[in-house]
């Protein structure tokens, strides 16, 4: 930001104002949102203000606080822009999942989320914070890189294990140790990015300059293809192991966008979108899980599919729900949006779309969007290429799980069980995602301190 | 509430989320604004704003020098980092696909250690290190040590630079 552009030029112009100071006002915005929220949830369903409003309201509020204090003495020229998009999209889902959660109470319902979802966002924001305090810089991680490949393994390999795996509505994504489950493929997301990107950071040059050319293509060496096709078995396998198209898809997008990024060679794209496709196809109609729900994306309201058992009757409510809130929505406890089956979780886009409408789902995608181009500009203008590649798969993995949720959801892509980041109910995407945010703030504040002397001007 | 209320509420919080969005595409608009600003005064140059009281460099910059002794900056005019500067406080500057280069040029017509700039007697010299492909200063190609004029184009690979003031 403004200090790169000192040394080169005389301080004359300081035009952009300190990082710390807007981020505090537009925390101070996100608060107030996070309050509207719960106000007018509470005003519509039970007429009246009461304390639960401050047990929701204040935890995130005073964590983000926390946070924006820890930043100013620790990262001070940290983004400005993502802990507060974050804290809007974390308060919106809370806000939702209350309200779900008051919804199934008029209906006579027992499981709650609400608390458990405050729970473990104070805990995913704590997590956040010890990031930025305890990753003392961008390069930290890199010293960790082969330990992260191991570890990220064994998180994505973890639910496939006899005894501690466990198996939810047909997909084998969580571990569970009595009462308490955990899904450990979200907390397998950020190990692997930081792999892939230590990993491409060694390799990039022979990945990039190797390979004949054939008719203006260079094609890349089968060595250099190797490492590509594990990653291709690897998620394959998980679809296979785990039945879950959406994390299998997940991790191989994340790969061989990294691969572009730290070659430029759209070679590796088109292979592997290839190989994927040709993979997910052969599965579709070997396995019947996956070709039933290519079945339910395309006939969602077959009555084949949807009466079925695990057919369409969910991604069909949901449909209509989305349709029940119209354009402005019918208003944040307006609606009756708990009649779709996991509404609080797999399913909160369509809830939040009901209440606040199409001009509100864009309003969500645009705070997702901002989110993510504030990674991707991290990675952009760092100077360091680990770093670059670092901030880039992260936040890519963030575009990428977001397309393939909430396409799921409106019928754009087969429906998959991934968690909406930021806003569903689950507290190992929560603290995944908090992880992130913290990881993202830690690599922002030192662009402009790089080890290399080109610090843009951009 | 009545009818009325809740539809002022429920527009309302829309709005007010909208406007959450469109006060961050303002401040990143801010952000763009305020550093064209600063970009557009450093290329330009210009009097007016070097002679302001705080700029250390002003005396220097006024008068334009043909040697390269007052250069500060070596600016990347073409290429994959066009629009990077690198800030010219030491000595010698080595250009070249190596990883410790202080000028990374990442492209196949470069070689690892390409060239260097080193300062001798208050002029900057390009030295090529015999790179496969050659650097050429000023569209000729560079044999002996050279001396580099402020804003003249110098070429490693598909990159091309300038040192200026």
């Amino acid at each position: 930001m403004s200090n790169l552009l000192t040394g080169a030029i005389p301080k004359i112009v300081r035009v952009v104002p300190r990082n710390r100071n807007i981020e505090a006002l537009l925390l101070l915005f996100a608060v107030g949102l996070n309050a509207f929220e719960l106000a007018q949830i509470q005003l519509s369903l039970l007429e009246v203000l009461n304390a639960d409003f401050f047990l929701y309201w204040l935890p995130p509020a005073v964590l983000a606080f926390v946070i924006h204090v820890i930043l100013r003495n620790r990262a001070s020229e940290a983004d400005p822009m993502i802990l507060p998009i974050a804290l809007v999209l974390n308060g919106l889902g809370l806000s939702m999942i209350y309200r779900l959660d008051l919804g199934s109470i008029a209906n006579g319902g027992t499981e709650l989320f609400g608390m458990k979802q405050v729970i473990w966002t104070v805990i995913a924001m704590a997590f956040a914070a010890a990031v930025i305090i305890y990753v003392p810089s961008h390069l930290f991680l890199r010293r960790y890189v082969y330990v992260s490949m191991f570890i990220g393994i064994a998180l994505l390999l973890a639910p496939s294990l006899p005894l501690i795996g466990r198996s939810i509505n047909g997909a084998r994504l969580w571990i569970g140790i009595g009462p308490f489950t955990f899904q450990p493929g979200e907390l397998a997301k950020i190990a692997l990015t930081v792999f892939f990107a230590g990993y491409l950071v060694t390799r990039r040059e022979s990945l990039a300059l190797t390979g004949r050319k054939v008719l203006g293509l260079r094609i890349p060496r089968a060595r250099e293809l190797g490492p590509i096709l594990v990653i291709w078995a690897a998620s394959l396998l998980v679809l296979v192991l785990q039945r879950d198209l959406g994390t299998s898809l997940l991790y191989f997008g994340l790969f061989i966008v990294l691969v572009y990024v730290a070659t430029g060679r759209s070679i590796y794209v088109i292979v592997g979108m290839t190989m994927f496709i040709t993979g997910a196809l052969v599965a579709s109609r070997i396995m019947d899980y996956v070709s039933g729900r290519f079945d339910s994306w395309l006939n969602p309201f077959d009555s084949k599919n949807y009466d079925a058992v695990g057919g369409s009757y969910q991604l069909a409510q949901g449909i209509f729900g989305l349709a029940h809130g119209n354009l402005l929505g019918t208003g944040l406890g307006g609606g009756i949006p708990h009649l779709v089956p996991l509404a609080e979780s797999d399913f909160i886009i369509a809830s939040l779309g009901e209440e606040l409408g199409l001009v509100g789902m864009f309003a969500i995608l645009g705070l997702y969007l901002l989110f993510v181009a504030r990674g991707l500009r991290i990675g952009f203008i760092h100077p360091d290429d680990f770093s670059k590649l670092l901030a880039t798969g992260l936040s890519f993995v963030i575009a990428l799980q977001c397309f393939i949720v909430i396409g799921g959801v409106t019928r754009v892509v087969p429906l998959t069980g991934l968690t909406t980041p930021l806003l569903a109910a689950g507290g190992s995407s929560l603290l995944a995602n908090w992880i992130i945010v913290g990881v993202l703030l830690r690599v922002s504040d030192s662009i402009g301190a790089g080890e290399k002397v080109i610090g843009g001007g951009r | 509430m009545s009818e009325l209320a809740l539809f002022i509420v429920r527009t309302g919080f829309l709005a007010v989320l909208w406007i959450f969005i469109f006060s961050i595409i303002s401040v990143i608009r801010a952000d763009l604004f305020g550093q064209k600003v600063v970009s557009k005064v450093a290329s330009a140059n210009a009097p007016q704003v070097v002679s302001a009281p705080v700029a250390p460099s002003a005396p220097g910059s006024l008068v334009m020098e043909p040697t390269g002794s007052n250069a500060t900056k070596l600016s990347i005019i073409e290429g994959d980092r066009t629009g990077h500067n690198i800030a010219l406080d030491r000595r010698e500057l080595t250009i070249g696909r190596a990883e410790d280069s202080d000028l990374i040029v990442d492209d196949e017509f470069a070689s690892t250690h390409h060239a260097k700039l080193v300062l001798i007697n208050n002029d900057w010299l390009i030295q090529d290190l015999n790179s496969t492909n050659g650097t050429f200063l000023d569209g000729a190609r560079v044999g002996t040590p050279a001396v580099v004029k402020l804003n003249t184009p110098v070429r490693v690979g598909k990159t091309v630079f300038e040192l200026r003031a």
